[in-house]
């Protein structure tokens, strides 16, 4: 960004330095979201984390419903997910157009997943009440399980 | 202001009771590096940031600490609510369990409640930089503590992931220190504090 990037440690005592991000190509958002990050270049792994896949099972009996909320669900995590990493990553580097572009694409997803959710099963925000086809006679917090119990949604 | 959003930021979802685990993992609700303190010491320090970047990053990574402390509240929840009589007796949850039954309380896994003495904010943007930069570190090493000694795969997955957000968010404040650094004398950076010496910096 300006001279003192070339050479920023050689030159200031009593004082740190953390390298600046370059951009690395993101991971799909299913893997970046069991990751932990977006970015594989920051992804520096512990010996005793294995890899390891979602583990909420569709039950056999739920049928259609269900597998269609579970996968509207998990896409929504993960593509919410990216855009916290980008977030953090843009906050830092506004001026990176790639970064730009992918935050500006999910964004538009995240928006009509939500509403999608809202139309089809129930809100989880107050705005997509009404962005979606929600029925107006049902406010409040007793549709869906609370985000804690652990459900399969 | 804060909005919710009726899901988690990472799926919490523990078939098994184990409140032995439960102690530990609650540390990082209301331990001296848990996601309670992180939260209040990013959204505390945000208002006196000199450089608006910086406090919008602390603000980012503040709300995102918030649900790391929604997740880790959900864990400690989901190992305890089938717990039994027999449960509590045998598994070192006991003393808990008499204070709290199975309420949810921030305290250290050791039992110390949660206290504000255990994060700063300083008025000092380097200062409060550097504090940041240790306490992502503080926390990753609780998390690698907490996987060295755990293997249910339903408690692994979402430490996994909170451990690696640490590392993201010290990268993120090792570029905001940068940042911060580069509206300073590059010659002295200790010659004022830009937070309070507030005129003798170059505003960004
Ligand atoms: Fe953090």
């Amino acid at each position: 960004m300006d001279s003192s990037s070339l050479c920023p440690c050689s030159e200031h005592l009593a004082m740190a330095t953390v390298p600046k991000q370059e951009w690395c190509e993101p991971y799909d958002l299913i893997t970046a979201l069991e990751e932990g990050t977006i970015f594989p270049c920051l992804n520096l792994t512990f010996y005793k984390a294995p890899a390891n896949k979602c583990h909420c099972k569709t039950h056999s009996m739920s049928g259609d419903v269900q597998k269609n909320r579970e996968e509207m669900m998990s896409r929504l995590t993960a593509v919410s997910f990216a855009i916290n990493d980008l977030t953090l990553y843009l906050d830092t580097h506004p001026d990176c157009p790639k970064g730009r572009e992918l935050f500006y694409q999910l964004l538009e997803e995240r928006l009509s997943l939500l509403t999608a959710f809202s139309s089809e099963f129930y809100p989880l925000t107050q705005t997509s009440m009404i962005t979606g086809n929600y029925d107006r006679m049902k406010y409040g917090w007793t549709e869906g399980p609370m985000p804690w119990e652990g459900a399969c949604i | 202001m804060f909005v919710y959003e009726k899901r988690l930021q990472f799926p919490v979802k523990i078939k098994n009771t184990n409140p032995d685990i439960a102690r530990l993992i609650m540390s990082q609700y209301g331990g001296p590096d848990g996601e309670l303190s992180a939260s209040m010491r990013y959204l505390s320090q945000r208002y006196t940031m000199p450089v608006k970047k910086v406090g919008g990053l602390l603000t980012d990574i503040g709300t995102e600490e918030l649900n790391h402390m929604e997740i880790i509240c959900a864990m400690v929840y989901q190992l305890t609510r089938d717990l039994s009589e027999a449960d509590v007796k045998k598994a070192g949850f006991d003393a808990y369990y008499i204070d709290h039954t199975k309420g949810i309380w921030p305290q250290a896994a050791a039992g110390i409640p949660f206290t504000s003495l255990e994060f700063q904010s300083k008025g000092d943007a380097i200062t409060d930089l550097f504090e940041n930069l240790a306490a992502e570190q503080k926390a990753r090493t609780v998390y690698e503590n907490l996987l060295r000694v755990i293997d249910d795969p339903d408690v692994v997955a979402p430490l996994k992931f909170l451990r690696a957000r640490e590392i993201v968010h010290f990268q993120r404040f090792g570029e905001a220190l940068e940042m911060t650094k580069d509206t300073l004398d590059s010659k002295n950076f200790y010659h004022f504090n830009s937070e309070f010496d507030r005129m003798k910096g170059k505003i960004l």
